[in-house]
């Protein structure tokens, strides 16, 4: 056995992207047939063929019987087995997650292929906002990844919503996985007015719907890891885990003196805005394309993302990756840290006693790359919860006004503020988020306070602090799910902070 | 003295895939096959052997080659690549002895659909690989002929998976699978100017394993299709009988024999039963999950190996430890009785029926069922033996032979097997035994 966790070394050609599945053969009829039916029966005779591109050498063979620890392919890396040299594409890789990720893969010797149409650019513009790191234009961005760390990146300006321009990159690079990030990630701005809500479905679930199709078309053997949200979920009043996408085996659904098993049938989903109803749809078109067309993919039900470290962005001021702290597109830790920085009140919605999960930026790419590196099965819908732990708001702004004043010495207040949403503000949570640690053997490496130190560190630099404040009138929201436009107002300003017990994050 | 001819002779083999002797006797009796009657008439009819174990890609192989597995590679459909546990499909790249259409490259040849021959290779004439075939454009040389092919709606073969939902549906595709074969060797027999012309109809084995029970059974809804089906075999078997001239000769022949299935046996099941064989997930059912605990493991259809240590990655078994577990193995297998009946007719060691510088790649085991009993690997099963939608299956002793020419009668061998074939075509072209005998 190896130092490190090979999560994926079971796992066989069936899985690899490598593999192209020709047909089946059932010998007890010695027949042939070059369709593939999903109906792969266990106690059946059947043996699906196939070949390896990468190796067409080894003929025609049973998939299921070469593994990744055997198979020369697959190099021993640090997140698992990776295909030598292995292809993949980043939709939406200008943004926060995707340049992160793109470094990340390139460090690793993964060849990075990517499009943005700068969508998330424009619209952070149209708002009057700004990203408060600075990125620089892209050309800038890939020449500094060269001659910084060595990576090359293979990028096209491509809106996602053009298929013929995406099929052709996609048909040129043959990716061996795509990771689909290029979507508008921002609940408050699918519900400024119609105009917001449709243009982000349209682009969410139309351009993850033509992706789908391509992919059937050219890359049926390309894993799909796609994000969702958490918010697809809600958070259920009962108070009933909320599991992973899919119903464990021994769930059962009792009505009327009657059971039914609910395994592995989908669980209900009840999203929080226009947004999180793009990411529900995206789920079903999703699940069944893997249904008719054996197409695999992980949907990504990501806790929301914080932080502003790797080792890669942090190698140069043009790797920076991008961070927001707006109403639309400001995710509430990052926004918190910045609040604190220019010694504005850090707000939280109605009570504050809402529970969300959370995951660091670094180790959410040391997810990303799990999943890369284990492909589902031909057909398979899997879904994870992607987060390290779960918290409530308030409990959040307390440890970022702790670091904020222990470590840096600010003055910092929180304040409670009218919730312009409509969600529950004081629930129960049980979120189940087991398969990363289980399947993929994911260790959240990055504590919460580690991370918030250092985004202090690098937004109380001078340049940054500025450009907070020359957006700090965007920071209180206005835009209501009920449609008024009118800034929220303050509840209660709570002066006196506790800070002890220092230990609220509950990391798994 | 023989005298032999300097004229090339015209050679028409014809294959119909798991045809028994029974059968080609009783249908042309009872005024089914009238043309294969009179063929019958012209020529000799025997019964013939198939080789062991019956299935189409050794039994084919061995008559194109005229060798012994041990010889030519082809020991199964399926195969474990040396030193691995990967399942592999063998194909006509792994053949190791030329077929018969490479023994004299002088004459042209057209070949179409002999199971075992994907993907084409170049010859002097035309290839048209049979099942297994994962695309027509390997599957065809020259690939000039490929939108021909296309345009005749040309199959490779029947889809098998077809038949699962719906007999009728089977019974369509592979009566239009049958029709598009014709149309190719009407095309071919027409525009190429061939010495040697073979084409296999290999749908009579897919309706058997489907419908065997409807051909015993007068009563039975899919009788009269059954027969249906061989009497338009009859028809083209007389249609490229009245093509020949007078010198052609004619050969009809089947690859094995067929019967009724009474119980598929799950080999693998006993062996786990009995500790032979032991998987690291016991349900997974992948030859890559052997363990190294396993002494003996099977392949399709009842092929055994012994998990040799130095010939498998964790093979175990010590080579002076072979004779041992073989004795084991031949007492397991010579005990196993279904409900009151026996199953295994004969266990035969490698080294009674492979001989050649392969050897070492053969089965230490075949086994031979008795009647009724389909043997299986099965490594996925979970019963020892069942019984699902096929109702016939392969039989060794019952293939047949027919061979009708002018030359010299003591061509017949009085018990044929389909390694005579190679020798027999070979004398037929021009009086010659086959190369390196
Ligand atoms: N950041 C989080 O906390 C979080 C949490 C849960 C889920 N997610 C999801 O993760 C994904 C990435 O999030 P992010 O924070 O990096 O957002 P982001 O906006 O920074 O990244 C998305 C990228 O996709 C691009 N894009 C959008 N529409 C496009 C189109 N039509 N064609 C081409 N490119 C297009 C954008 O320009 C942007 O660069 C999104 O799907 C988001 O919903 C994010
Ligand atoms: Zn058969």
């Amino acid at each position: 056995m190896s130092a490190y966790s090979m999560h994926n070394q079971d796992k066989t050609c069936w899985n690899c992207p490598a593999i192209d599945l020709a047909g089946m053969v059932d010998f007890r009829a010695c027949g042939q047939s070059l369709q593939i039916s999903k109906a792969r029966s266990d106690d059946s005779d059947t043996y699906i063929l196939a070949r390896c591109k990468r190796n067409p050498g080894l003929g025609v063979y049973d998939p299921t019987t070469i593994t990744f620890a055997e198979c020369p392919e697959w190099i021993e890396r640090p997140y698992g087995y990776l295909l030598r040299d292995m292809r993949v594409m980043i939709l939406g890789i200008d943004g926060y997650l995707g340049w992160t990720l793109a470094l990340w893969l390139g460090n690793l010797g993964i060849k990075v292929s990517g499009i943005d149409n700068y969508n998330r650019r424009n619209w952070v513009k149209e708002r009057g906002a700004h990203t408060v790191v600075p990125i620089s234009r892209m050309s800038e961005r890939l020449h500094a990844a060269t001659s910084v760390l060595g990576i090359d990146i293979n990028f096209r300006e491509i809106d996602i919503m053009d298929r013929a321009r995406l099929a052709e990159f996609i048909d040129e690079v043959k990716p061996e996985a795509i990771v689909h990030y290029a979507e508008c990630p921002s609940a408050p701005y699918s519900m400024i007015d119609a105009e917001h809500a449709i243009l982000v479905q349209e682009n969410n679930v139309l351009g993850t719907l033509g992706l789908l199709f391509i992919m059937r078309d050219l890359v049926p053997e390309t894993s799909l890891i796609k994000l969702g949200t958490m918010g697809e979920y809600g958070t259920p009043l009962t108070g009933r885990p909320i599991f992973e996408g899919i119903f464990p085996a021994d769930a059962i659904l009792k009505w009327d003196n009657r059971e039914w098993s609910l395994g592995g049938e989908l669980t209900p989903r009840d999203p929080v805005s226009f947004y999180h109803v793009s990411k529900v749809q995206d789920t079903f078109n999703v699940y069944e394309s893997c249904k008719y067309w054996w197409l695999r993919s992980y949907d990504v039900m990501q806790g929301v993302i914080y932080g502003i470290h790797t080792d890669q962005v942090a190698a140069d001021e043009r790797l920076r990756t991008r961070f927001d702290i707006d109403e639309w597109f400001g995710t509430v830790i990052n926004r918190f840290v910045a609040q604190a920085v220019i010694g504005f009140p850090l707000s939280i919605y109605g009570a504050g006693e809402q529970l969300r999960g959370f995951i660091a930026l670094e180790d959410a790419m040391q997810c990303m790359v799990r999943l890369i590196a284990s492909p589902p099965d031909p057909g398979q819908y899997g879904v994870v919860n992607q987060m390290s732990g779960y918290c409530s708001i308030r409990s959040l702004a307390e440890t970022v006004a702790e670091i904020g004043s222990q470590e840096f010495g600010l003055t910092v207040r929180i304040q409670r503020v009218e919730n312009p949403r409509v969600e529950a503000d004081i629930h129960p949570f049980e979120p189940i988020y087991d398969n990363l640690p289980k399947e993929f053997a994911f260790q959240p490496k990055v504590s919460p306070e580690m991370e918030i130190y250092r985004m202090f560190e690098l937004l109380t630099q001078p340049s940054i602090k500025q450009r907070i404040e020359e957006k700090k009138h965007l920071i209180l929201p206005r835009t209501w799910w009920s449609g008024q436009k009118k800034p929220v107002e303050t509840l209660e300003v709570i002066d006196e902070v506790e800070y002890a017990p220092r230990a609220k994050v509950y990391l798994s | 003295m023989i005298f032999i001819k300097n004229r090339k002779r015209r050679l028409v083999i014809i294959g119909v895939d798991g045809v028994p002797y029974r059968l080609i006797r009783d249908l042309s009796q009872t005024g089914i096959m009238p043309h294969t009657a009179s063929l019958i008439k012209q020529g000799i009819l025997r019964q013939m052997a198939s080789s062991i174990p019956e299935v189409s890609s050794v039994a084919w192989s061995s008559i194109i080659t005229g060798k012994n597995p041990a010889e030519h590679g082809i020991f199964g459909f399926t195969d474990l690549a040396p030193a691995t546990y990967r399942l592999s499909f063998p194909n006509f790249s792994d053949l190791k002895a030329p077929p018969f259409w490479y023994h004299d490259p002088k004459r042209r040849s057209v070949i179409i659909n002999v199971p075992s021959t994907y993907p084409a290779e170049s010859l002097n004439g035309v290839l048209i690989s049979g099942f297994v075939a994962l695309d027509i454009e390997r599957a065809t040389y020259p690939k000039t002929l490929i939108p021909r092919l296309m345009d005749m709606d040309y199959r490779i073969d029947v889809d098998s998976q077809k038949a699962h939902s719906s007999l009728d549906l089977f019974l369509k595709h592979l009566d239009q699978t049958l029709k598009a074969r014709i149309k190719a060797y009407r095309y071919l027999w027409e525009n190429i100017d061939w010495d040697t012309f073979m084409v296999v109809f290999t749908e009579t084995d897919r309706l058997s394993h489907f419908l065997w029970d409807a051909y015993e059974d007068p009563s039975h809804k899919y009788h009269q299709a059954f027969l249906r089906h061989f009497s338009q075999i009859d028809e083209a078997i007389g249609e490229i009988k009245s093509r020949t001239n007078e010198d052609d000769s004619i050969i009809l022949l089947s690859d094995h024999g067929f019967e009724r299935t009474e119980k598929n046996v799950y080999i693998s099941s006993y062996l786990k039963n009995e500790g032979f064989l032991k998987l690291k997930k016991p349900s997974s059912g992948n030859y890559s999950d052997i363990d190294h605990h396993t002494r003996a493991f099977a392949l399709d259809p009842a092929r055994i190996y012994i998990h040799l240590k130095g010939k498998y990655p964790r093979g175990s078994v010590e080579k002076e430890d072979r004779d041992k577990v073989i004795c084991d193995l031949e007492a397991l297998f010579s005990s196993i009785e279904i409900q009151g009946k026996k199953v295994i007719k004969r266990i035969y060691r490698k080294e009674e029926i492979f001989f050649g510088p392969l050897s070492p790649y053969a089965p230490d085991l075949v086994l031979l069922p008795h009647q009724g009993f389909d043997l299986k690997a099965g490594l996925k099963a979970k019963e020892p033996y069942g019984k699902d939608i096929f109702t016939g299956k392969h039989t060794q002793h019952d293939a047949f032979l027919l061979v009708s020419d002018h030359s010299d009668d003591d061509i017949m061998p009085n018990n044929p097997s389909v390694f005579d074939i190679a020798h027999i075509i070979g004398r037929l072209c021009n009086g010659n035994t086959t190369p390196n005998d």
